[in-house]
């Protein structure tokens, strides 16, 4: 005891961790001759292969047991979230911002949402809306022959009519009127109501700022996603699918500033999580920074379009 | 012991002045007063007194004024709220410390760089100090409780002292005695004060507690030795006078008398570190170098692979608060208070917890005799008559065997004992024992008969005494004379007792068988042949012969004088010889062999004679049959001392006085040639040195004693171990730990427990430091690999602080052997060693980890995201901003989503975690035996405890949110149990090994000795000169491997 008790001063630490580094001694390196180093190495990295060689045994064994086209579970996705575009934030809400009289501001929407719209080109979309009957869920219990996959119903961007930027391609951020396109996320085998006689319906409500909306327009008409595109199969299967989407034109006076929030209206899909505010719903805000200093001009723009 | 020989004080005041103690501090060697020296005269008027009024009383308290009460001034007690502090200072708490101020420092930087939804550092930091808090109040209410049993033992009856002030006699307090107080002691007192004696009357002191002697010491105003400590004529505070009266001046109180002197000596001894905590700080040593070790490596990493600095930074930090195993410290605490608890059941209270496990690391005992190893009481052992030795019954309990008393003799030789004796039992006692007023052998004797014959108050009232002459040290025998009990019979019996050859030389005759026969050279020689024997024995011998009176010479009513004693004392019948010795306690003898299987070695330290220290030490095993000493060897083989080979005496025996000349480096050479060693007539500081030169061969040192003279060496020692009844206030506050029972072998259940505690720690922390690793690489593979978090910082502290400890309570019973290992070397049979970490570590814990992440990438691929995915994830899959993720079946998924699925992924990492440490928990809870072969039904309800509370975590609603925990599919428990049983089995291969291979110790990687087997031999398969089986080959050869790595860097 007494040994370990001994007050050592640092240098004779600092000598002892030496002789712990390297004893000429027993020619010891950190406590093993070099020799002992090796193999225990060796044993070390044959353990580690071993391990490892077990590990991606399991890894293959799950791969193998999993279906390529529907996930086994879904357990953290009972109802889809749904987002909004342009998908501006500022530090945690969506603050869309924009400046009607800032050409910069207005590229900068419309960019963000050509950029979305890209992909929901008519020319890229394929024609193979011969079996989609609208209002109806397009089930489909067998894979195509030849290719495995199932068939998906085109959205061309058209669909969205005044908000499909191929007439206004500033999507209305030029003036009060601006477009916001609701997407809802997909999620496999998901269908969105119980039955097939109830719509798929985005509802947009203001929650504040109430007096600046002066109206709000859907497209396509009815606010619909249609039952056609549900349900999804996933990506190998639908290579092709795109989400259903609605645009929201906004017409905006007053201080030209509001909050509002955008449902999914179905059966099954739930809205009400507070520890997800995207389940169902999405809540923004638009804001025009130019605010016209005599009301005509409000009239002018409206007029124009 | 022949009464009357020279007897030579213990407490030798010399040894200071010529020795240069380490611990001499000057309370023993200031300059000696001369007070016993001087004349009567000359003290009065050195203390402005007199012997015949006393002081008056004004002066008195002037002089009470300036030299203060009498009272030892308690040790200084530690404030409380310096002990809670210390509570918080360990090695475990410091490192708990700078984790949580790490934390604190991580947290800053996050809130400085805007990142608000961060608080796990902050709750890290916070659980890390409440641990460290929490533990404290328990190990300091743990402490606080065992000081009030301490306490409670305390005497707190103020002590009376008779002292006469102005002529007059007063009862006053004893505190307020000063020097020059004129005070009356009688039979049963406690010593007031130090005192010179100046009239006394038959008085005997008691100075066992302050010197170790069981004989007593008669005190007489004769100065009798130029040293103060072994004259006559000074009494010492709080010994206690047996009999007689003395009257004397006070010449010291307080802390300048001979007690004050040593208890102060006791506090000059510094506190050492104790084992357990030096092995913790051992291990807190290797905890934060690897801490620190990989943190940088990672930081490295971290700042290659393009993390900002301060990011990195916060990496580091992580990495090394993950390191600090935060439940170990409420496992030390809580095993170390349980079995504390569980030796206070058992009638051992420990003062500091620590101290429950130094026992358990102990390799000599140093054993006082008197109260410890003995009785503290006379008995009578032995009896010679009818030309045979008889052995008594000795055992506290009488429930040994007794010998033949159907002899004519014995009766003769029992009524002599019972009547030539003036020892009375206080009256109105109920119970056992039995106080006694008189001497301590006329008090076995008193005793004795009384269990013999009956009765010996009634007995002694039906033999009226006539006369009695008491004993002195000229005459050296004691004699009364009675009356018949018989009306008729009117002669006078006369009986004697006292030093043989004495009372020999008075007889005549010798009773045998109740004949009276004529003492002849034979008899003459087989009873110096049996005083010798006895003698040797270590046994006071006292003769007893009688006489009836002549009728004639001494009619009824004749007047007999006991100072001219006109009557017959020679020409007497001899009847036999008792012989007396405070007998070692029943259970000693069972606790000191118990201790020896144990590899602990017992060596007798008293301030006793030697050959009473060397019989109690052959009685108890201290010296074990058969062995020698130099000088039995030297007269076995008739050959000067000097000429015999010392290292053929395995028994030594050394005294006072050959230790004074003896080197330090001589006693350590002592120490190490003989295995049993007896040191008598030592003094406080003589044990304090030998105590040293223990530990300084490297053993860890557990001193027990009870007396003031053992306080020094008790608090030198690494354990002190005091006794509760017979042991002083002064031994108590110096020892760690007090016997309540003052039993022995309850040492031998600290031993067992203190071992116990320190396996069960061991393989507890083998456990805890496991699943370090696989809390650790999830936070390694999201740095490095980019997946999403695998494991939460909330998840690990209920890994940590919930499932451990329940785990750790599962308290183990001893592996059968472990009594009969040898003590722990400390330099070498650490608590926790390299091997036992890498083992830990680089093996079992990658292990879990592996299992980890087949559970964790199990649950992602079934939820839809694939393992290549996951890898680089982190940046999308933690932008709070995307909100549609799609995942590699196309899903997509909003942010929230992605968090349960995190959530999911903390929850099945914990229960693989889980269940791969419930696989470990079994293999550690042996280190030899296989865990087949050691069932334990504790273990298995805390692992079903431990079960369920995963369950309800899992289960429970609300927990997502609260806990971060969620209800994952049933299946994912199964996925880890693969690698639960790998462990299993690797570590069940590993044992199986130590067993094939005792000698080896390759595969023991918890207690480790080095074993630097070449290669050659590794390969080819060990041992295949002893194993020829060739089917054995290939499994000799896996263990070898094995052995390899588990081997210690040596």
């Amino acid at each position: 005891m007494a040994a370990l008790k001994e007050k050592r001063t640092c240098g004779q630490r600092c000598e002892d961790f030496g002789r712990f580094v390297w004893n000429s001694d027993n020619g010891t390196l950190f406590g093993r001759t070099p020799e002992k180093w090796v193999y225990i190495s060796l044993y070390y990295v044959a353990f580690y292969v071993v391990m490892t060689g077990l590990f991606c045994l399991a890894i293959w064994t799950l791969m193998y047991t999993l279906d390529p086209y529907t996930p086994d579970y879904q357990d953290r996705l009972p109802s889809p979230g749904v987002m909004v575009w342009p998908d501006k934030y500022d530090e945690e809400h969506i603050v869309i911002t924009y400046n009607s009289s800032d050409k910069v501001s207005v590229s900068k929407m419309s960019s963000c949402l050509h950029n979305f719209l890209g992909q929901y080109n008519d020319t890229l979309q394929k024609d193979c809306d011969h079996n989609c009957t609208k209002g109806k869920y397009f089930m489909q219990h067998n894979f195509l022959p030849g290719t495995h996959t199932k068939e998906s119903c085109s959205f061309s961007v058209s669909q969205l009519g005044n908000c499909s930027g191929l007439h206004d391609p500033t999507f209305g951020y030029n003036c009060d009127m601006p477009c916001v396109i609701i997407k809802m996320n997909r999620i496999i085998n998901y269908l969105p109501s119980k039955n097939n006689t109830q719509d798929i319906q985005v509802n947009c409500t203001v929650l504040e700022g109430e007096e600046n909306v002066k109206k709000i327009e859907y497209f396509p008409e009815n606010a619909l996603m249609d039952r056609s595109y549900f349900p999804y199969y996933g990506k190998l299967a639908q290579p092709n699918y795109l989400n259903p989407l609605v645009a929201v034109r906004i017409s905006l006076t007053g201080k030209r500033s509001a909050k509002f929030q955008c449902r999914v209206v179905a059966d099954k899909i739930t809205y009400e999580n507070i520890h997800d505010p995207y389940e169902g719903k999405v809540v923004f805000t638009l804001q025009n920074l130019h605010v016209p200093s005599s009301p005509s001009s409000v009239h002018h723009h409206s007029s124009t379009l | 012991m022949v009464e009357g020989e020279e007897t030579n004080f213990p407490l030798n005041a010399r040894d200071c002045l010529y020795l240069d103690w380490s611990h001499n501090n000057g309370h023993l060697c200031r300059p000696l007063q001369d007070d016993h020296e001087i004349t009567i005269e000359e003290l009065e008027m050195r203390y402005d007194t007199s012997i015949k009024k006393g002081l008056t009383s004004s002066f008195a308290s002037q002089v009470l004024e300036r030299d203060g009460p009498n009272a030892l001034r308690p040790p200084k007690g530690t404030p409380e709220y310096v002990k809670f502090a210390r509570q918080l200072a360990g090695g475990l708490q410091c490192l708990m410390w700078v984790a949580a101020s790490i934390c604190f420092i991580a947290f800053g930087i996050e809130l400085a760089r805007g990142n608000l939804a961060s608080f796990d550092n902050l709750y890290l930091a916070i659980t890390l100090i409440s641990v460290v808090v929490v533990t404290g109040c328990f190990g300091y209410y743990q402490e606080f409780k065992s000081t009030n049993i301490i306490a409670s033992f305390k005497n707190l009856v103020p002590q009376q002292a008779l002292v006469i002030r102005d002529g007059q006699k007063n009862q006053i307090n004893a505190i307020d005695l000063v020097v020059g107080d004129l005070v009356e002691i009688k039979g049963g007192d406690r010593v007031p004060a130090d005192i010179r004696v100046i009239f006394a009357q038959g008085c005997k002191v008691d100075n066992s507690s302050l010197t170790g002697e069981s004989e007593p010491q008669s005190k007489t105003p004769e100065c009798t030795h130029e040293n103060p400590l072994e004259t006559r004529n000074i009494a010492f505070f709080s010994t206690t006078c047996l009999e007689g009266v003395a009257n004397g001046i006070v010449i010291n109180t307080g802390d300048r008398t001979i007690i004050g002197r040593i208890a102060s000596l006791a506090s000059g001894v510094g506190n050492e570190k104790t084992p357990i905590a030096i092995e913790i700080e051992h291990f807190v040593d290797i905890i934060a170098s690897l801490a620190i070790a990989f943190g940088f490596t990672f930081f490295v990493v971290a700042m290659f692979i393009g993390y900002e600095f301060l990011e990195a930074m916060i990496f580091f930090m992580a990495i090394v608060v993950a390191y600090v195993p935060e439940g170990l410290l409420a496992t030390v605490t809580v095993c170390l208070s349980l079995t504390a608890k569980r030796l206070a059941r058992k009638n051992c209270v420990v003062k500091n917890l620590e101290a429950v496990e130094t026992l358990g690391s102990t390799s000599v005992i140093c054993s006082d005799k008197t109260g410890t190893l003995t009785q503290n009481r006379m008995t009578v052992a032995h009896l010679w008559f009818d030309n045979h030795v008889h052995a008594a019954d000795t055992t506290e309990d009488q429930s040994g065997q007794s010998f033949d008393q159907s002899s004519e003799t014995w009766r003769a030789l029992a009524r002599i004992a019972g009547l030539c004796n003036r020892a009375v039992f206080r009256p109105d006692q109920e119970g056992l024992p039995r106080l006694v007023v008189g001497d301590a052998s006329e008090t076995a004797l008193l005793k004795f008969t009384e269990l013999t014959i009956g009765n010996i108050m009634v007995y002694r009232d039906r033999f009226n005494k006539v006369v009695e002459v008491p004993f002195n040290s000229t005459n050296k025998f004691q004699l009364s004379v009675h009356e018949l009990e018989d009306p008729m019979d009117l002669r006078y019996l006369l009986v004697m007792k006292g030093a043989p050859e004495r009372i020999l030389e008075r007889c005549s005759t010798i009773l045998i068988k109740g004949q009276e026969l004529p003492l002849d050279e034979h008899l003459k020689e087989s009873f110096l042949t049996a005083q010798m024997d006895l003698g040797g024995l270590g046994e006071r011998v006292l003769g007893f012969c009688y006489v009836y009176l002549n009728e004639k010479e001494f009619p009824r009513g004749y007047k007999f004088d006991s100072d001219e004693m006109n009557f017959t004392t020679s020409d007497l019948c001899f009847a036999g010889l008792i012989s007396m010795i405070d007998p070692p306690r029943a259970t000693v003898p069972d606790a000191v062999m118990k201790c020896r299987t144990a590899g602990i070695r017992v060596v007798m330290v008293t301030g006793d004679h030697p050959i009473t220290a060397r019989a109690i030490a052959a009685n108890v095993g201290i010296i074990s049959e058969g062995s020698e000493t130099v000088e039995d060897i030297a007269i076995r083989k008739r050959i000067p001392v000097e000429q015999v080979n010392k290292s053929d005496a395995r028994a030594c025996v050394i005294n006072g006085g050959q230790l004074k000349d003896m080197s330090s480096e001589d006693l350590d050479e002592a120490l190490r040639s003989h295995p049993e060693m007896v040191f008598a007539r030592t003094s406080p500081q003589q044990k304090l040195i030998i105590v040293e030169s223990c530990q300084r061969l490297g053993s860890i040192v557990a001193v027990t004693g009870d007396g003031v003279n053992d306080s020094p060496a008790l608090k030198k020692a690494d354990i002190g171990i005091a006794m509760g009844i017979a042991g002083s206030d002064a031994a108590k506050n110096a020892a760690d730990m007090i016997l309540l029972d003052d039993n022995f072998a309850s040492i031998v259940t600290g031993v067992e427990q203190g071992r116990l505690i320190f396996d069960n720690l061991k393989k507890s922390i083998a456990y805890t430091l496991t699943k370090n690793i696989p809390e650790l690489t999830p936070y390694l593979i999201y740095i490095t690999v980019s997946v999403p978090l695998p494991l939460g910082c909330i998840t690990i502290l209920f890994i940590e602080l919930a499932t451990d400890i329940v785990i750790s309570l599962a308290y183990e019973k001893a592996e059968s052997d472990i009594m009969n290992l040898k003590p722990r070397n400390p330099r070498r049979d650490r608590l926790v060693n390299e091997a036992l970490a890498a083992y830990s570590y680089f093996q079992i814990g990658a292990i879990q980890s592996f299992a980890g992440f087949t559970d964790y990438f199990t649950a992602m691929a079934q939820e839809g995201w694939y393992p290549l995915m996951c890898v680089g994830l982190r940046a999308h899959w933690e932008n709070v901003h995307l909100q549609d993720m799609q995942d590699s079946y196309g899903q997509e998924w909003t942010f929230g989503q992605r968090l349960y699925q995190q959530y999911t992924c903390y929850t099945v990492f914990f229960v693989s975690i889980e269940i791969c440490q419930i696989s470990d928990v079994l293999i550690r809870k042996t280190r030899r035996l296989s865990v087949f072969q050691q069932g334990n039904k504790v273990l298995v309800s805390a692992i079903v405890f431990q079960l369920l509370l995963g369950n309800l975590l899992c289960y429970c609603p609300g927990m997502p949110n609260i806990f971060n925990f969620m209800p994952i599919r049933v299946q994912w428990w199964f996925v880890p149990v693969p690698y639960g049983i790998l462990i299993f089995v690797y570590d069940e291969i590993r044992k199986l090994g130590v067993r094939r291979n005792p000698g080896s110790n390759t595969f023991v990687i918890v207690d480790n000795h080095p074993p630097p087997l070449p290669l050659v031999f590794l390969v080819a398969g060990c041992d295949l000169k002893h194993k020829e089986k060739v089917s054995a080959f290939f499994h000799e050869s896996l263990f070898c491997f094995s052995r390899y790595f588990t081997s210690t860097p040596h």
